[in-house]
């Protein structure tokens, strides 16, 4: 117990004792370093749905935690709904193959084994921590415990970044480097609103039509939003492949 | 079972029930029980001060009205507010010859057939949050080891409280988290929605909801929901000035 609470201390004082304030971006830096990984991210997650990635330490992370978003799968999400770590020791030859459409682009982008780790306090769930190597392989049992006590930590540290906003939003420390992606909620509501169908509804056809077209869901809802892409116009088979209506999605 | 294995298996019944979520009134209520059980006393309670400071009572052995009533009597005088106020252990008082220095408790509690009462502090470094009051029925001291015994509950049930009160802040934070996040995609998928229906870019779409809200004496966020829902018309909406072509 005394070997966990100083190791504690010590991550506390690194994130706290360098000066120039405590970030979201060094609280990610501090999960790899101290659990001795290539790069973690952290990712919020509301409603049961990935909500944003609230800090990542590189571009592998960042993919991650953007295919998470865009996907809806992935360890990250695993590790919210299951309420326990979700270890993937090779993500390129997996035993049992999981994440059908998170795992190939993760691995392309440089993932070869990922962690989940969920963020919890008390029975409310937060989110996860995202773990990545660049070579397959198992955690060591001190990096797995480092990771439950950085899950801790890093919960324990967006409450502290919260404490201070006023009701219904985000305090402006947890959103200064996060990435909440908003214009793909401003994407949902204008393509609900074009073929009258609700929100979530228009989320998946949005979801869809990326995936279909290989296309990040950003930059699709971007489109959307610009007004360069309509999801009305009766041109054209759907893209999506899913969904009950699937007559109308197209481009224009 | 003997004395030291009731102590060992109290204690361990009380650390198994320091689990996430754990109901910190059963946990009084058992702690009550065991120190009846345990010590030799006839009725155990436990005491809280409320913010304002104001004992109430939390937890007893004993539901009859005598003995809750004697609690509360203690919201103005008698052992336990005593300890409570000081913050220290007001131990092995004869009831018989208190001579006034509680005329009211000691009234009621040599009424209710105790004789002897004991009040130890629950205290956690400077902060005093109430008080573990025990009772007997025969004048007599309580041993020393009794007494540490009792500390020793007192203290178990003040960590817990604490610990119960740290998490349950935490996790109102967490759900304040988690509905500020939600609240903001609702808000957003608003905007998109009244900016494609009234063709407006996303800041005026967002203006055209908030001057909606102000109007109306309305929250946006329930402005927002109602545009989600479709309860709320787009054309219903009050067009911002900054809205107005």
């Amino acid at each position: 117990m005394t070997g966990g609470q100083e190791r504690r201390l010590a991550i506390l004082g690194r994130l706290l004792g360098q000066g120039g304030g405590f970030t979201t971006a060094r609280l990610c830096q501090v999960c790899a370093d101290v659990t001795g990984v290539t790069g973690a991210g952290i990712m919020l997650m509301a409603g049961d749905v990935p909500r944003g990635s609230v800090c990542t330490t590189d571009t592998v992370s960042a993919v991650m935690e953007q295919l998470q978003y865009d996907l809806g799968e992935g360890p990250c999400v695993d590790a919210y709904h299951q309420d326990h770590p979700v270890l993937e020791p090779d993500l390129a030859e997996p035993d049992a193959p999981r994440w059908l459409a998170f795992t190939g682009p993760a691995v392309d982008a440089g993932a070869r084994a990922v962690f989940g780790f969920p963020l919890q306090v008390g029975a409310v769930r937060l989110g996860a921590l995202n773990l990545y190597n660049d070579r397959p392989g198992n955690l060591s049992d001190d990096q797995y415990i480092d990771a439950l006590v950085m899950a801790d930590v890093a919960a324990q540290a967006l409450l502290l970044l919260q404490a201070h906003a006023p009701p219904d939003t985000v305090a402006v420390e947890l959103e200064s480097n996060a990435n909440f992606q908003y214009v793909v909620h401003q994407a949902s509501g204008m393509v609900a609103a074009q073929i009258d169908i609700t929100v979530s509804q228009a989320l998946i056809r949005l979801r869809a039509y990326a995936f279909g077209n290989g296309r990040p869901l950003t930059d699709v809802a971007r489109d959307v939003v610009a007004r360069r892409l309509r999801f009305d116009a009766d041109s054209g088979e759907d893209d999506s492949g899913e969904d009950d209506s699937g007559e109308d999605d197209q481009t224009r | 079972m003997t004395r030291e294995s009731m102590l060992a298996r109290t204690l361990v019944e009380l650390a198994d029930s320091l689990v996430d979520d754990f109901d910190v009134v059963d946990l009084l209520m058992l702690l009550a029980d065991r120190c009846v059980e345990v010590l030799d006393v006839q009725a155990a309670g436990i005491m809280l001060a409320t913010p304002d400071g104001q004992l109430r009572v939390m937890a007893s052995s004993s539901e009859t009205m005598r003995v809750l009533e004697l609690f509360e009597t203690q919201a103005q005088e008698g052992p336990c507010f005593d300890c409570y106020h000081t913050g220290q252990a007001v131990v092995n008082q004869d009831l018989d010859a208190v001579n006034g220095r509680w005329p009211r408790f000691a009234a009621e509690a040599l009424g209710a057939g105790f004789h002897s009462a004991h009040a130890l502090p629950m205290r956690l470094r400077g902060s005093v949050i109430g008080a573990l009051n025990l009772f007997r029925d025969g004048v007599g001291q309580m041993g020393p080891a009794d007494l540490e015994v009792a500390q020793a509950f007192a203290d178990v049930a003040t960590i817990a409280i604490l610990q119960h009160r740290a998490t349950r802040e935490a996790q109102i934070l967490a759900q304040q988290l988690t509905g500020a996040l939600n609240s903001r995609v609702i808000l957003e998928q608003a905007k998109g929605m009244v900016a494609e229906r009234l063709d407006l870019d996303m800041e005026r779409s967002f203006a055209t909801l908030r001057s909606h809200a102000r109007n109306h004496n309305l929250r946006l966020i329930d402005v927002a929901q109602s545009v989600i829902d479709g309860s709320l018309a787009t054309s219903g909406l009050d067009a911002s000035p900054a809205a107005k072509p």
